[in-house]
């Protein structure tokens, strides 16, 4: 389909215009405009029924994003009728979502984290930092483009296409790999900062991360990371 | 004042800019994440040790984050930007990673508060459009979309413009305490918020014997350095 490499352009911005009405749907419909470029030619009379489509209420992942706009689009194409195509893109978005969260946000962004934050330790920190960026960017372009490139394979098949893909066993192995990373990171970061400290320093430091974690976790809604290190900070800095 | 160069000030409000902009809105490819966003700060202002430190402080706190659906998190990236300026700056020197955290979990929160008035904003311009989107009116997505745009540049331009004003009061009061007690708060309340996030995300599983056994080696890897 002609306009994917513009539609993958303008994925990067889906949540540019993100809003409490449609979510992500301004964003979606911003991309879909070079996929529904044919049909506006093609078959003039549906072209602004697929336009109020595209924009319509969306909320998903955005790295996955591709597969729902690559879906849908195809689908416009495909002369589906339109409630069809709006149940679909109903349906998309809690797998979207509930997928992306567990393989990106959940996995693959605190494993890399947690191994940039230990190579960072060990005197390697630009380039702890520039393979950060590499190897996650990598990852994400992959993704956005096979993301798209499946969605307009699959059309209103899409769902099967994500059943049989790669992303459920990589969330399955990117989440213990995020929780050791993250795990390992923790007390090596503090360790780095603590070289020197003298024993009380030690002592203290795993006071205040033990008694931040129990109330971060009591009451979440109010002690969050935030406030709780902005009290600590101005406490240390009003301790003369 | 902060002895930096005009261009070392324009480029630290363009970087502060940028990585506002990629928390949400484009591109998204992680320069927000205070790593990324302290280590080039660092680099602007000629002091790549000070923006990793900071970087590495803040990035612990980033890792209590789950960003998912329309949640609201604090903006670590702006105010990592205000706190390496203010880390880096001679009048505090290394002392000065106290005031430089504070500066940028204050930034970062008002970030939060920030990105919930943007899309409030974005939200009353779709109002106002809904009879053109109700027409299939592609020009008004595509305003829509550059309105969306231009909002969270300014929003990240003010945020990071604000951090450096901040840091700038903030670098002519003596406002450092004693060094450990600085390292103390801002090391063992960073790890307070990691391992919170660790927790969370770990739930019950295979993930929490991994996270149990990370932290583990990670204690024998720092006791025995």
């Amino acid at each position: 389909m002609r306009g994917a490499w513009r539609a993958l352009l303008r994925l990067f911005a889906v949540q540019a215009s993100w809003n409490y009405e449609r979510m992500q749907g301004i964003g979606m419909g911003y991309a879909a405009e070079p996929l529904l470029a044919d049909l506006k030619r093609s078959v003039p009379a549906r072209y602004p029924q697929a336009v109020v489509r595209s924009a319509e209420y969306f909320n998903c992942h955005p790295y996955l994003a591709g597969l729902a706009l690559g879906a849908l689009a195809r689908a416009e194409q495909e002369g589906v009728p339109g409630p069809q195509i709006l149940r679909l893109r109903t349906a998309l978005c809690s797998p979207l979502g509930a997928l992306g969260d567990q393989v990106f946000w959940a996995g693959l962004v605190p494993a890399l984290v947690g191994a940039a934050l230990v190579a960072a330790t060990v005197g390697s920190g630009p380039a702890a930092v520039a393979a950060f960026l590499v190897v996650f960017n990598g990852c994400r372009l992959a993704t956005a483009w096979w993301a798209l490139r499946t969605g307009l394979a699959f059309g209103l098949d899409v769902g099967r296409a994500m059943q049989l893909s790669w992303l459920s066993r990589a969330a399955a192995r990117l989440g213990p790999a995020a929780g050791f990373a993250v795990g390992l990171a923790i007390p090596v970061v503090v360790g780095h900062f603590l070289q020197g400290a003298p024993g009380w320093a030690v002592v203290a430091t795993v006071g205040v991360c033990g008694l931040g974690a129990l109330l971060m976790r009591r009451f979440g809604a109010t002690v969050t990371a935030v406030r709780y290190g902005l009290v600590m900070v101005v406490l240390a800095l009003l301790w003369r | 004042m902060l002895p930096f160069s005009p261009t070392t000030w324009v480029s630290l409000l363009a970087w502060g800019t940028l990585v506002g902009l990629d928390l949400v809105s484009v591109p998204q490819l992680l320069l927000s994440r205070p790593l990324v966003a302290g280590t080039v700060a660092g680099w602007l202002v000629g002091d790549v040790e000070s923006g990793l430190r900071v970087g590495m402080i803040l990035e612990l706190f980033a890792l209590d984050i789950l960003a998912v659906g329309g949640a609201r998190y604090p903006d670590y990236g702006p105010g990592t930007v205000a706190a390496v300026a203010l880390a880096a700056g001679p009048t505090l020197g290394p002392a000065g990673l106290g005031p430089a955290i504070l500066v940028g979990l204050a930034v970062a929160g008002l970030g939060g508060w920030s990105l919930s008035w943007l899309r409030h904003a974005n939200s009353r311009s779709v109002q106002q459009r809904t009879a053109a989107l109700a027409a299939g009116d592609m020009r008004a997505i595509r305003g829509l979309q550059y309105l969306g745009l231009w909002r969270d540049a300014a929003r990240s331009l003010g945020l990071t413009a604000l951090g450096l004003g901040v840091g700038v009061l903030a670098a002519r009061w003596p406002l450092g305490g004693d060094r450990w007690l600085e390292v103390v708060a801002v090391t063992g309340s960073g790890a307070a918020a990691a391992a919170t996030g660790a927790l969370r995300n770990a739930g019950r599983g295979a993930r929490l014997r991994w996270l149990a056994a990370g932290a583990g080696l990670g204690t024998l890897w720092t006791v025995l350095r």
